[in-house]
């Protein structure tokens, strides 16, 4: 894929290794020369000084051929304004907007911006791993509106129908790994010691996944 | 004419020097102003109709009454709050006329209705063809 990152600080400048490193074509573009000295020595993309919403800039990064774009510098209201001219102004197909503000990163996606709070974010996980280490937060779908966890199977689930966990639009086990190989469960499966179960759960459910595993406080 | 509930966000010359014309025209305005000092100076001018905060935030907005504008002149010194600005008005609010600032003449095709932006205006760009109608003039006048 050809992806524009705008922004190399130490976010633009680890996405940057990253997908260069697993193939993409990459162009990175900051206004300060010297924040490309964060890449890798690897990284084999191209790098443009410059302002990231400037119509000449974006032309000289390809954006008019790209398949994707992220706006990761530190200021919430500039990777606004990029995300929305590369997605209304040139039709880049995936873009994504790096938001710290909470309301913003809630309010933007409303008019069609793809954000990642990592103010947000970051609280969540550490939240998590403060208050139900057990449960692991895999991925969130949407604006967070259904969360995928994965635990390890504990006694109160040993020998227990899989169907058992599901509730109708709340929870629902998607995958379970077993000794190493994973299958998605059919009807009859049973929970084994030691399986690690993928569910996937409205996040205002969660408590009540956590009271059917025994994890409630 | 009837007089309008107009926001201002940016109390700087353009802020103030518009914001008198309009409060003397009869006209309903409020104010945001992010700077503690410019905000402190505006309030000895308009008083108690000066909020302090960022205009970028929704919840400054709020507390300024935008809900109740009609009028949303977005004035900053920085195309990208203008911008932020005119969306959150336009698209959240609903604010029927947006007025943006332009500060960077180069940065004007990016204040288009599709951001929620009503009339775009910018100062420079403004001077700059006056200057050129001036010359134009003058010249007539010296060559002529």
């Amino acid at each position: 894929m050809n992806i524009i990152i705008i922004g190399c600080g130490r976010v633009g400048a680890r996405l940057a290794s990253l997908l260069s490193s697993s193939g993409h074509s990459v162009v990175v573009i900051d206004k300060n020369p010297e924040a490309f000295e964060r890449l890798e020595r690897s990284f084999k993309g191209k790098t443009i000084e410059g302002v990231g919403f400037d119509r000449k800039t974006l032309i000289e990064a390809g954006i008019e051929h790209a398949d994707a774009l992220a706006a990761v510098t530190n200021g919430d209201n500039s990777n606004i304004v990029v995300a929305s001219v590369a997605a209304q102004d040139f039709h880049v197909p995936r873009v994504v907007a790096r938001i710290n503000d909470p309301v913003r990163a809630e309010i933007f996606p409303k008019l069609g911006i793809t954000t990642i709070s990592s103010t947000l974010w970051t609280s969540g996980r550490i939240f998590e791993y403060l208050v139900s280490p057990e449960l692991h937060n895999v991925f969130s779908v949407g604006s967070a509106g259904v969360q995928l966890y994965e635990f390890e199977v504990q006694n109160v689930l040993v020998d227990r129908n899989v169907q058992d966990l599901n509730v109708a639009n709340e929870i629902r086990v998607v995958a379970i790994t077993r000794e190493g190989v994973g299958f998605i469960p059919v009807l009859g499966s049973v929970f084994k010691r030691r399986d690690r179960v993928l569910v996937a759960v409205d996040t205002r459910s969660i408590d009540k996944l956590k009271a059917m595993l025994g994890l409630s406080n | 004419m009837q007089p309008l509930s107009i926001l201002i966000i940016g109390v700087g010359k353009l802020g103030q020097e518009s914001g008198q014309r309009l409060i003397a025209a009869g006209h309903r305005l409020t104010f945001v102003e992010k700077d503690h000092q410019l905000a402190q100076n505006a309030r000895e001018i308009f008083g108690n109709r000066i909020f302090l905060g960022d205009g970028c935030d929704p919840k400054v907005l709020e507390q300024a009454g935008i809900s109740t504008a009609q009028v949303i002149i977005a004035a900053t010194g920085d195309d990208e709050d203008n911008l932020i600005i005119a969306e959150l008005a336009h698209h959240i609010y609903a604010v029927q006329s947006v007025l943006t600032r332009v500060n960077r003449p180069e940065n004007q095709w990016l204040f288009t209705a599709h951001r929620g932006v009503d009339s775009a205006f910018c100062p420079v760009s403004m001077a700059a063809d006056f200057i050129k109608a001036e010359i134009d003039k003058q010249a007539d006048k010296i060559q002529g």
